[in-house]
């Protein structure tokens, strides 16, 4: 439960207390075969069990996604933190270097995963 | 040594051989650059495609340019010209204003109207401290007073504000009375938030008025080492009808002007009508004062002016209708629609220069990342020679200046599915605020950013360059791999832009016999859209290589075609939304929105308008029934099989991105021939919501039999006619395979037809009944 005397916003506190129990059901989507279905297709259709997934990573505060940084276009690439301020780069999240876009999306994919499994 | 740092752009974009251009050039660690001119040729590195591609041109500027660190001066104020310094008033005094704060704790103090030296301490000025609450300051250098109100200012709601301060006693008073109604502010009367403060104190200081300080509405004078006088203390939000007396107004003189009435000229010394002065044609930057001395005020950084104001009674829309309703100007600290660098090079172009897409490539250091520079420009030829013209829809391409949703819009990759693929250039761009925002934007203030011009460094203006959210080409390195086509399949071709088309109107297109858009001309003018439909009404023969065209209206001062106007509102999708009362755009008085909801949508024009747009993932079209009709089989004469851009450097499908679909009910010509659909899209792909009138479940791609892009044709007057591809992903099909795929021959087949004058092929056809095969 937020805690109601630190947030002034009263949709924000609902949103909270509404994510809370979406978390809890979306961690019952996570299996192995959701994680290989991403890694084949990350973009395109999907089934629903990994569209619900996706639709609440997308929608995450921009303080806490992901995005790709490009080390050489089509060659590497590399997963950082968007810091959600104006003016305030992106920070490196590791040292692992991907090479395609599509591999680094799925990197980010599993953080976002673990992070929903450890909230 | 840090790396170097290269940003510039040039006065125009639209220029012909031998013109003057001049170039602007910032440089951070690095004193000289190595210039040179190239042609642009294909600007996508994707991989499926042929690369990037410039050829080098001779021209006297190449070689080395001397350059420099420049500083830009951001954000919208007010400056009022007074040689005879009517308004440094040594004693007595009152200022006062409507104003409609809506940032008023930014984390800086801002200034409301000053005559003030923030580095000397010099002067005075009416202001919002930084923790949000009306100030009134007075300085003499060594002593400054500050008079502070108890009660913060609400963001985005109106009051009346004044100080009176008597030059004899130093007894200051601060007055703040909150002036909602029913419509004007964000909050209504129901809200139990107190809006009332009075502040009263005596000062000791006095104000010394400077002679080099100017006076300001919505900023004051500063200077720093690096960077010499500027102006900080900048304003978030709206001012209307602020003025000036010599003489401390008691608080029932103050009342009266809080109550609307009309101004006692007694002592009065300036009062800016800032209602006064609108056309049927919109406003200017020119602030009336209607007191004794007319010092009128001038905008710096276009001031958004046909807003609101304190007394907007909600009846009218617009402020053609109601002008005394619409005194709010408003400011905003991070607007920019200029840089004002000094200029590093002026350069007269070489008299020979073919028509095409040119950039002045600018390198130092290792000439990489950061260290490389493009400044590109269009050139048309002196004398239309070609019968084909690429028109750069470079209207878009200001709207698109410098956005950065990827860093600040939440709803950026909900829309895309995807996180943003972010280069140096993106962190570059995010991390600094002096390369300005764009029309898809927000202020810092909350706004949307309602103009954009690219007389600025203009990041994503440039080949090489892919859209962080989309992760593809997009507008201009995208409009690219059509010129490669051009250069390919050796047409002899010339190049227009919307400027030339803004400036000239229909004449600008009727030389050519065949006009290519671009493959997302999205952002349109009336005189563009008028030119385009006369164009092809009178003979023109017009291929519609994109998606989402012809979709926002937006306005371009005749003598300023670098900044563009545009207003957001409305059910299309949009980045912002404007206010209510605030659709109609200062430029010219024209409503803005979508095309669509003023009676236009593209359908009229090219028979196709907006569906769906979606990312990740594009798909092919296939050949619909009436590409097998007589009339018009020519178009795929030479494909095999039905299935046409199964392949593309945008997400794999020339189907995809943006998708413009027919709709008879939308204006579609009757006659339209449907050559090919898409299909299969994924349910990123909603429904534009302008078509819907009650959303439900299954408005997307895999439901919803509209999400799709039409490739349609029809015959128009005087033999005339129009190909429309309805996506933007088309254009980044025809590179692949070195150019060798079913699109790039499905285009040539209609511009080798677009090109021969006369009849069209198929034309001779005229009994319906014996066209199918």
């Amino acid at each position: 439960m937020p805690n109601a005397t630190k947030i002034q916003d009263r949709d924000e506190l609902f949103k909270q207390m509404f994510e809370a129990k979406q978390r809890d059901f979306l961690r019952t989507l996570v299996t192995t075969e959701v994680a290989e279905e991403h890694r084949i297709a990350p973009c395109g259709q999907h089934s629903e069990p990994l569209d619900r997934l996706l639709l609440y990573f997308n929608r995450r505060p921009l303080s806490e996604r992901y995005a790709i940084m490009t080390i050489e276009p089509f060659k590497a690439y590399r997963v950082v933190a968007l810091s959600g301020q104006r003016g305030v780069p992106p920070k490196d999240v590791d040292n692992e270097i991907y090479p395609s876009h599509i591999e680094a999306q799925h990197a980010i994919f599993l953080r976002n995963v673990q992070e929903l499994l450890e909230s | 040594m840090t790396k170097p740092k290269l940003f510039g752009y040039s006065d125009k974009l639209s220029v012909k051989p031998g013109d003057l251009l001049q170039f602007y050039v910032n440089a951070e660690g690095a004193d000289r650059v190595e210039a040179r001119l190239v042609r642009l040729i294909h600007g996508d590195q994707h991989p499926s495609g042929p690369g990037f591609m410039e050829e080098e041109i001779d021209c006297e500027a190449n070689g080395t340019w001397r350059v420099e660190k420049q500083v830009t001066q951001l954000g919208s104020f007010l400056e009022v010209a007074d040689p005879a310094r009517h308004l440094a008033l040594e004693k007595s005094l009152t200022v006062f204003a409507f104003i409609c704060p809506t940032r008023p704790q930014a984390g800086w103090c801002q200034s409301l109207i000053s005559r003030w030296d923030n580095k000397e301490g010099c002067g005075f000025f009416l202001g919002i401290s930084e923790a949000g609450r009306l100030e009134f300051t007075v300085g003499q250098g060594a002593k400054i007073d500050r008079l502070e109100a108890g009660v913060p200012l609400q963001a985005n709601s109106w009051y009346f504000v004044a100080a009176s301060f008597d030059g004899s006693t130093g007894q200051a008073s601060l007055f703040q009375e909150g002036v909602l109604n029913r419509y004007n502010s964000l909050l209504s009367r129901v809200a139990l938030v107190e809006h009332h403060a009075r502040a009263a104190g005596r000062l000791q200081a006095r104000q010394k008025n400077l002679a080099g300080t100017p006076f300001l509405i919505g900023g004051a004078r500063d200077w720093q080492n690096d960077r010499g006088q500027f102006v900080s203390q900048l304003y978030c939000g709206k001012i209307d009808r602020p003025g000036l007396f010599d003489r401390a107004l008691s608080g029932e003189e103050l009342d009266q002007i809080r109550s609307g009435q009309k101004l006692s000229s007694h002592g009065m010394v300036a009062y800016w009508d800032t209602a006064a002065g609108y056309t049927e044609n919109g406003i200017g930057d020119i602030v009336t004062d209607a007191g004794p001395f007319q010092l009128h005020a001038e905008g710096r950084n276009r001031p958004v002016r046909g807003q609101t104001g304190w007394n907007w009674s909600g009846r009218n829309d617009c402020f053609r209708l109601a002008p005394q309703e619409y005194g709010g100007i408003e400011f905003h600290a991070d607007a920019l629609t200029d840089c004002n660098w000094k200029v590093t090079k002026a350069v007269k172009l070489p008299e020979t220069l073919r028509s095409g897409a040119y950039a002045f490539r600018l390198r130092a250091g290792e000439g990489t990342g950061l260290g490389e520079e493009y400044i590109p420009f269009f050139v048309r030829p002196k004398t239309p020679k070609s019968a084909i013209a690429f028109l750069f829809p470079t209207a878009s391409y200001i709207a698109y200046a410098n956005e950065r949703q990827s860093f600040e819009a939440p709803v950026t990759q909900p829309v895309t599915g995807m996180p943003a693929v972010l280069s140096e250039i993106d962190i570059e761009l995010a991390g600094r605020s002096d390369l300005g925002l764009s029309a898809c934007d927000h202020w810092a203030d909350g706004q949307g950013v309602c103009y954009s011009s690219y007389r600025r460094p203009i990041v994503n203006l440039r080949p090489k360059y892919r859209s962080s959210s989309a992760n593809l080409a997009w507008q201009f390195p995208a409009d690219l791999s059509v010129i490669a086509w051009l250069e390919h399949q050796n047409y002899e071709y010339e190049i227009l832009t919307d400027e030339d088309l803004e400036r000239e109107g229909v004449s600008a297109l009727e030389p050519y016999t065949c006009i290519i858009s671009g493959t997302h001309p999205e952002y349109y003018s009336e005189r563009m859209l008028d030119a385009t439909e006369d164009y092809i009404a009178s003979g023109g023969r017009y291929i519609y290589l994109g998606g989402n065209g012809f979709h926002w209206s937006v306005a371009f001062r005749t003598n300023e075609p670098w900044v563009m106007e545009c207003r957001k509102f409305g059910p299309a999708w949009k980045t912002w939304d404007a206010r209510p009362g605030e659709y109609y755009m200062a430029t010219n008085g024209q409503k803005g929105g979508a095309w669509r909801a003023q009676g236009r949508p593209a359908q009229k024009v090219v028979g196709v308008g907006f569906i769906s747009e979606g990312y990740g993932k594009s798909q092919f079209y296939r050949r619909m029934p009436d590409s097998y009709h007589r009339t018009v089989s020519w178009l795929t004469k030479g494909i095999d099989g039905e299935i046409i851009g199964d392949f593309g450097l945008a997400y794999g499908g020339a189907a995809g991105v943006g998708l413009d679909r027919c709709d008879p009910a939308l204006g579609t010509p009757p006659h339209t021939k449907l050559i090919a659909s898409s299909g299969g899209h994924t349910d990123s792909y909603l429904v534009n919501p302008e078509v819907i009138h009650y959303a439900f479940e299954g408005l997307s791609g895999s439901y919803d039999y509209r999400v799709r892009a039409d490739m349609a044709y029809f015959t128009a007057p005087h033999h005339g006619a129009v190909f429309s591809a309805g996506s933007v992903a088309f254009g980044q099909a025809l590179p692949v395979n070195n150019f060798d795929n079913n699109v790039s021959r499905l285009l040539a087949n209609v511009v080798d037809a677009f090109v021969r004058p006369g009849a069209l092929p198929g034309s001779w056809w005229i009994s319906e009944e014996k066209q199918w095969r």
